[in-house]
């Protein structure tokens, strides 16, 4: 038990959309406006400069999942203005998001630039492929990409940059954080109650993180 | 590297742009007919391209870009994206396609293959051999310096849009050749492929843009000893001699990492190289992006 579980008496209370709206109020046209219905220029241009995106699926009872992908800047291809793809990489072999897929098509990216305050989402409907001229734009240092994913884009849109502001994320003195958290090989051993040191956990995950493509 | 300024980024063919790069802190590094660069793209890849300017200008190098259809990211990024004003590192020139003497010379080029020979088939003429560039695209105005290369060398450059007048014959361009002369091919792996069936092997010299798909053993680990540094660095089978050497602390450059540009070139002291590139290595070098070691240990000058 943590302290934060003992401190909550009851489950927090739910408001409803209809409360929420009347706390927060409606959006000004120009915000509704912005959303589109594919890659125009600005957005290609975001996604040729992204090296990360966090990409949500969810499965056949909508329990979601989010997931991050990363590489070179552009490693997302757009492939026309309603088209994108996005190369499966070795990972840990969960193939959550290809599951979700397999049972719920939908699917919600966040393309984030390191320096940029906006962020760029994607939402559409996606589904996996092998299709050798998609996988060829994927290649990087001599091995192709292992699958694909095809995104069709139903909105696309810039979000405002306060997100990102209020959480200092690009300020170099923010990474001072992760110092403040134990290794991955110290959180191993304790979630899994190993009896090993976990240094040689450490090295293990250095070793497999030589390993990228 | 070298740091440059992006002057000008204009069409010269359908899909094709030709990018000057000012040197900004003066003169750049002198080159020969035949060699390359290394470009660094802001989205991280760097990409090997032929210099097809004038030698003699020291101010700033030339290259010509084509928008890939299959484009990982390097073309398409120049295409779309890239401005002018920019500031890019640009590496020292690398050639792998020297032009040697000879009394005659056949420049063979297939679509943006044409680059390096712009500035080979100039060299070539002005040292007063017979010279004749073979010039193969699909249709003339996809054809990068066409008209400029066909104005100042006239029946020397013979052009063959192949959507109307089909293919040369390169068996008979083989049958017709001096036996003197040398071959100088550059274009896609098919057109390579066609001149390495005709022409004899020691006359032809060929510049590729992507590695040959070819099998090898399996990988075995092997040890790597670096005679500067003293250290030894393990290179596991799964891993590239250059990923192993640069997390050891030991650092080589690397551009395409596929074994054509020729970036991580080092010295072999002892032990015995598997060469798995497509450029050649000269005696006692190596190219560590895909080369490995058929003994198990080699020792290098690092």
């Amino acid at each position: 038990m943590t302290s934060n579980d003992t401190l909550m008496s009851a489950r927090p209370r739910r408001v409803s959309y209809e409360e929420v709206r009347a706390r927060i109020g409606e959006p000004e046209d120009m915000i509704r406006a912005k959303v589109h219905d594919r890659i125009d220029r600005h957005g290609h241009r975001f996604i040729a400069h992204s090296p990360f995106v966090a990409m949500a699926t969810s499965d056949a009872h909508g329990l979601p999942d989010c997931s991050p992908r990363g590489d070179y800047p552009g490693f997302v291809k757009v492939l026309d203005e309603r088209t994108l793809a996005i190369p499966d990489r070795p990972g840990n072999k969960l193939a959550d998001s290809f599951r979700n897929l397999a049972e719920n098509d939908g699917i919600g990216l966040m393309f984030v630039i390191p320096g940029m305050r906006e962020v760029m989402r994607v939402n559409g409907h996606a589904y996996p492929t092998d299709e050798p001229d998609v996988l060829a734009r994927m290649r990087t240092e001599g091995k192709d990409a292992q699958l694909a994913i095809v995104v069709e884009v139903v909105e696309a849109f810039f979000h405002c940059g306060r997100a990102l502001i209020r959480s200092r994320l690009w300020d170099p003195a923010s990474q001072a954080l992760a110092a403040e958290l134990p290794s991955a090989g110290e959180v191993a051993v304790d979630q899994m109650g190993l009896d090993v040191d976990p240094a040689v956990l450490e090295n293990m995950l250095e070793t497999a993180y030589r390993q990228l493509y | 590297m070298q740091t440059t300024v992006l002057d000008r980024v204009e069409p010269v063919a359908d899909g094709t742009v030709s990018l000057v790069l000012r040197g900004a802190d003066g003169p750049l590094a002198p080159w020969e007919p035949g060699a390359h660069v290394d470009l660094a793209l802001p989205n991280w890849l760097t990409r090997q391209y032929s210099l097809c300017g004038d030698p003699a200008d020291r101010g700033s190098y030339r290259v010509a870009v084509r928008h890939d259809r299959l484009s990982r990211g390097g073309s398409e990024y120049i295409h779309l994206f890239l401005r002018t004003g920019r500031t890019m590192e640009v590496s020292l020139p690398r050639n792998n396609f020297p032009l040697l003497p000879a009394p005659e010379y056949l420049f063979v080029a297939g679509g943006i293959g044409i680059t390096p020979m712009v500035s080979m088939l100039a060299a070539a003429v002005e040292s007063g051999a017979v010279a004749t560039l073979v010039y193969v695209g699909r249709s003339l105005v996809t054809m990068p310096f066409a008209g400029e290369l066909r104005a100042a060398y006239g029946d020397r450059v013979r052009v063959y849009a192949t959507e109307e007048h089909g293919r040369p014959d390169f068996a008979a361009l083989a049958a017709a050749l001096n036996p003197q002369a040398l071959v100088y091919c550059c274009g896609p792996m098919s057109m390579l492929d066609a001149a390495e069936a005709v022409f004899p092997a020691q006359r032809l010299h060929i510049e590729r843009f992507q590695p040959t798909v070819r099998q090898f053993a399996p990988n075995q680990p092997f040890e790597v000893h670096c005679v500067r540094s003293g250290k030894t660095v393990p290179v596991a089978a799964e891993e590239s001699m250059l990923d192993a050497l640069n997390h050891a602390g030991c650092r080589v450059s690397s551009g395409c990492r596929e074994g054509v540009c020729g970036s991580c070139e080092i010295t072999v002291v002892d032990g015995e190289p598997e060469h798995r590139d497509d450029i050649g290595a000269p005696p006692g070098r190596m190219y560590c992006c895909v080369s490995r070691a058929l003994s198990g240990r080699l020792v290098v000058d690092l």
